[in-house]
Formats: C-alpha cells, structure tokens, sequence
C-alpha cells in the first residue's frame, strides 16, 4: 500500500507515492526481495539527492539502504570496504584520519555509495581520474533472485551496475582504492574570466597541472559566460577544518515561493563574480562540496520545483554555447547555478554520463514559461552533435532520444533483464525513459 | 507519471468522437507531446461503451501498455434520437452515460489506485442542476455521473489519484446542432479552456463557464412555479 505522503527527489518537481521499508541488514534485505511483488517493484534509494525522479517508484516499496554503514580501511593497501548506505561525507572523514582520500567525490557529500553507483558521479577531477567507478574494485550486489553476487570490473554485470540508476539489484557492499593525501587542504588558485572563450582556454591550460577544475558560470545579464575558474591540487598544509558539513545554516522553508528570478540572479551573480578570489589552502571538504553549505538550499525554488540540466558535448562543438546562451537570453532564463568543466575519459559503463568533452550544469525554475520546449529543442540539437545529458538529473527527456544520447543503450537493456528477468527492479524514472 | 514540468506522457480520451474532448486533447498536446490513446468507435481501442466485458478489456488493455497520466471520459448521448422513443431514448442514455461511464471510470479508478497516480477528468454538465422538462433524462444520467464522480473524488483522497469534475453549460457542437442555444452558450475550444483550469485547480468541481457556478445556484433555489416558467424559455 503507498504510503499517504509524497516525496520527490531534490528539485521537488516530481512526487509520487511509495511504500517505504528500511532494512537494518542483508537477511532483512533478502527477506524484501523474497516478499515483493513485483507488479510496481523495489527501488534500492539513498538519500534522494538526484534532482527528478530516479530514486522514486510510484505505487511501489522503496527500501532504505543508510542502515549498511559499514567502514572498514586498510592503511596498507588503501582498500576501503564500505556498506551501501554509506555517505560519501562519512567514507572522506573515516579516510582523512588515515590520511587516504576517495578519488571522486561530487558535490555534495550526501550521496551513498550505492547511489555514487547507480549514478556513476563524477567531480572536479574527471578530467585526472574519471568517474566514480574507475576507482572500485568490486561490487557486491543483492539480486532479483535473492542471491548475492560479487562483480568486478571484468563483468558486464559490473558494468551495467555503474550508471545502472539502481535498476539491476542492490548495492550492498563496495570495494573503493582510496589515494593518499597529505593534509585536509587544497591548495586553489581563482582566476576571474570575462567570457566563455577566456573560460575554455583556461580550463583547456589548467587541465595537465591540476587535480581540480571546474568554473563557475554566470548565465545572467548579458550571457557572454563570464565567471571565476577554480583550480586546486591536493595540499600539504593542514587547516582548521569543520567535521560535520550539516552544521552550516539551513535555508527555512521560505513560503513554499520561489526566490529565483532574472533580478535575484542577476544580483546574486553581480556578487558572486565580485567576490575576493580565493588563493591558498582551503578545508578539501569545503572545496569539494560547497553545495552543502547551506541545508535545503533546494528551498530557494518553493513548492513547483526546479530542475537541473547537464549535458555533455564533444571538444570543437563550443558553438553550441552559443545558440544555447542565445536561446535562454531570448528566454530571460538566468540561473543561478552553472558550472563549466571538462571531462576526461569516459568509462565503459553503457549508461554512465562522463566522456571527453565539456560539459555544463544549469539549474532553473520549472516555471520559467517556455523552458519545456526550448530544452527539447535543445536536446534535439544536442543529439545531432552527439552528445547527452545526465540521468540522475533528470526529469524531462523524451524517451525517444535516450538510445541516440546513450548509443549502447540496448546492449545496457539486455544485460539488466537478464540479472532481472521478471522486472523486479522499477522507478518512476525507468517507466518515463522506457529504461526495462 | 508527469514529467518535471507536470506535463502529461499518456493520456486517454475515452470518447473519441467527442468534439469537447477532441479540443482538450487538442490544448494538452499543443504544449507537448504526450502519447495518446484514443477510444471510440472505431480504430485501435474500439469500445461498444454498453458492452460490459468490453469496458474491462479495453482497460487492462490501456494499462498493460504503461501507466496512465490522464484519462478523459468523454462519453455520451442527449437522448434525442428521433428514431427511436422516448423510452428507448431513456434506457439508450442510462447505459451510455450512467452505466457505461460509471463503470469504466470506477475501473480507471481501479487501475490509477495501484499505480498511485493519475488524474480522471469527467465531463459532467449543467443540465444535472435541476430537472428541465425537456432535458431531465438526459440529466438524471449525468446527475448520477456527478454524483458518483465526487464521491469517487473523495475516496481516493491521499492515493495520489484525483477526480476532476467539469460541468458545461450549452456546448455549441455537433451534439447539439439544431437545438435553441441556450445562455452561455461556449464553443468546445472554449470548454476545453475550462478543462485545462479544471486539471490545474485543487477543487473537484469546474464549471464552464465559470458563472454558470452562480446561475446552478439561483436555479436550484428559484421557487418551483418560477423555475418551470423560465425553463420553458
């Protein structure tokens, strides 16, 4: 039976209803499985930080997985065996005691491991070290059938897992080589640039020094893509740092209204390029998920919700920018949250996003008018320049341009049904792209 | 389900004739692309609405393909045929507008509760007010529609499943060509104005036009003697 109260992901554009269970470890886990029924499925969810409607299942039971929370690290090899529900945030504090670090972190530190999994998310180094998965060994993986297996990366099963959006079983356990550091700091470096060409060439030079990149952009005002470019390498220097990321402030509930408007950007992003650059050693964490500074920043948006889109597209396709910063001028759609930054290699998960290119993030209002049709247009141009966008982020594509977005799409679907022949697996997400 | 911008992927208009229900799928898809599944006499989802096992096969058949976002229930008859007797004319109009729609929007119901999404959009009128003379059979049935449509409207509060009831006044369409046009007259383009302010409002109850809202009640609390006296224009 769903339960009577919705839930959406972190856009809070979509909500639906869903039994709930949590399982407190792998029997009550198998003891889910070997009860479901599967007319509207399990969905394995963490801590609901994709924007849309990946970790939702409507009509279906969600099973909670931040009960397995188990660390465990060896100095000697830097293997860190860690549960499911772990916390990327929790694996970085338990690894920086022993002065090891995860390779790839996102943005924020509130993704579990099985959800770093399904989204196979990348950060701020791609471009030195990939994604997410090209740091774990081993995969240990609750199945339809009840059984558990373990894969490694020279399994398909492994690799239909990495970017799988939690549709080929549950991720109980992974096997993750931490990299040594030296101190809880980056040592980063700031440069403002006035457009998106300065950006790029920046970016472009800065790749072979640093382990960091990433720019902020400023899709306000006139459009050109001005912004500040942060670059950072792992430091030697320690700093005082904070040990929790939750302590910050929270952003209330504001009215359910949305405070994002072409003028409040306009203002915010006026301020923000103006800020004194940072030089010098800065807390890892902070640098690395400066999202969570403030709690429930999703608030900002109210009631309808935003959504966040991010594409990638092929090095030498810059001109994309162009008709896309055009278009959403033409929109008066300012957002308040871009960021440019370029991919490294890709990994051979069918469905996981990164691969060689640039790739830009936005967020914007679901109220912006005409926002819908420009994006689908958008993807339609996307498509023919061969590239994509970001599952986990998504809410609104037509099912239709997934295989064209994700050329091994069908290899991916063969692979998932047989670990899951009788469609055990289910969310919102794979009914609306078709995914089962 | 709907997508991030609460657009309709699939919906149903169950009545495919109907030009109402033709102008709201119409508005709906203007804005985007949802598949549509169009039931009518004919074509891919051919249903006889007074055939009972029809009705359920016709159902498990939308849903077996995929969950269903919006069905509209368009289905419907005056009861003025003039071929056949009033009699006939009464049974033919409480099995399509009573029976046949009760029952598949009690299987649509059905169906969208498992799912624990979905909208239903009935297409009530304003001849269920009051008893006229000259259209009460007709009105008897729609009555028992609405009535029975916001019953279902409250018992699946909090299922994520919502019943909408829009209630036209005089429909300038190919149902009631040839008949006196009546105050407030709109086009089916305009009513599906209403319909789409019905799938967007919290209420259950929509009426197109709006004012009609306000003439229901000067209709239901008019005297009887005055009430017979307009109502025969």
């Amino acid at each position: 039976m769903a339960d009577s109260q919705p839930i959406s992901g972190w856009g809070k554009n979509i909500h639906s209803r869903s039994a709930r269970v949590s399982a407190a470890n792998v029997a009550d886990l198998q003891k889910i499985v070997a009860e479901a029924d599967s007319s509207r499925g399990l969905l394995p969810v963490g801590l609901h930080r994709s924007y849309g409607d990946s970790a939702l299942n409507s009509g279906g039971t969600l099973i909670d997985m931040v009960a397995l929370n188990q660390i465990e690290i060896d100095p000697q090899t830097r293997i860190a065996i860690v549960g499911g529900g772990v916390r990327i945030s929790e694996l970085e504090s338990a690894a920086l005691k022993l002065s090891l670090f995860p390779p790839v972190v996102p943005g924020t530190g509130f993704v579990t491991m099985g959800g770093a999994i399904a989204a196979d998310i990348h950060g701020k180094s791609h471009h030195k070290t990939g994604s997410f998965s090209q740091c774990v060994r081993r995969i240990s993986l609750l199945l339809a059938s009840g059984k558990i297996a373990d894969f490694t990366p020279t399994d398909p099963e492994f690799w239909a897992t990495v970017g799988g959006l939690g549709l080929t079983g549950i991720v109980l356990e992974v096997e993750i080589e931490l990299r040594a550091v030296q101190s809880n700091s980056v040592d980063i470096a700031e440069e403002r640039v006035k457009n998106l060409s300065e950006m790029v060439t920046l970016l472009e030079r800065s790749d072979a020094d640093f382990e960091h990149t990433v720019a902020w952009i400023d899709l306000s005002g006139d459009y050109r893509g001005r912004g500040v470019v942060s670059l950072g390498n792992y430091g030697n220097t320690p700093v005082k740092a904070e040990e929790s990321l939750s302590k910050g402030p929270s952003l209330p509930a504001l009215g359910g209204k949305n405070f994002i408007t072409p003028l409040s950007v306009k203002a915010f992003n006026e301020i923000w390029f103006r800020k004194p650059l940072k030089n010098g050693p800065v807390a890892l964490r902070k640098f690395m998920h400066p999202l969570d500074g403030v709690g429930n920043w999703n608030r900002i948006y109210g009631n309808s919700g935003f959504l966040q889109y991010q594409f990638v597209i092929d090095i030498g396709q810059e001109e994309i920018f162009e008709k896309l910063f055009a278009g959403l001028r033409e929109l008066k759609a300012a957002s308040f949250l871009g960021v440019l930054k370029k991919f490294g290699a890709a990994s051979q998960a069918p469905l996981s996003f990164p691969r060689p290119g640039w790739t830009l993030t936005l967020d914007y209002s679901v109220e912006v008018p005409g926002l819908e049709k420009f994006l689908r247009n958008f993807d339609e141009e996307l498509v023919s320049r061969g590239g994509r966008i970001y599952l986990i982020k998504d809410s609104r594509l037509d099912a239709r341009l997934l295989p064209m977005m994700y050329p091994e799409f069908n290899r991916w679907r063969e692979i998932r049904s047989a670990m899951d022949p009788d469609g055990l697996w289910q969310s919102d997400q794979a009914r609306r792209l078709h995914l089962c | 389900m709907l997508n991030g911008f609460k657009s309709v992927g699939r919906l149903a208009l169950i009545g495919a004739g109907s030009e109402i229900g033709q102008s709201i799928v119409a508005k709906l898809v203007g804005e985007e692309s949802p598949e549509v599944i169009r039931v009518g006499r004919s074509g891919d989802f051919a249903l006889d609405v007074t055939d009972k096992s029809a009705r359920e096969l016709l159902v498990e058949k939308i849903f077996t393909k995929g969950d269903l976002d919006l069905a509209i229930i368009a289905v419907g008859v005056l009861g003025n045929n003039p071929g056949k007797s009033e009699v006939e004319n009464l049974v033919e109009a409480i099995d399509v507008n009573y029976l046949g729609t009760v029952h598949l929007l009690a299987l649509i119901a059905e169906r969208m509760k498992i799912q624990a999404h979905g909208t239903i959009l009935v297409i009530s009128s304003f001849a269920q007010v009051r008893p006229r003379v000259d259209n009460f059979a007709y009105g008897s049935t729609k009555a028992g529609l609405d009535f029975y449509a916001r019953g279902l409207a409250a018992k699946l509060h909090g299922t994520g499943v919502e019943v909408k009831i829009l209630r036209p006044g005089f429909v300038k369409s190919k149902m009631t060509t040839g008949m006196a046009v009546a105050p407030f007259a709109i086009t089916p383009e305009e009513c599906a104005n209403f319909a789409v302010k019905a799938l967007k409002s919290k209420k259950t109850v929509t009426w197109a036009p709006s004012l009609l809202k306000y003439v229901a009640v000067a209709f239901t609390t008019m005297p009887a003697a005055l009430f017979r006296k307009i109502s025969q224009h």
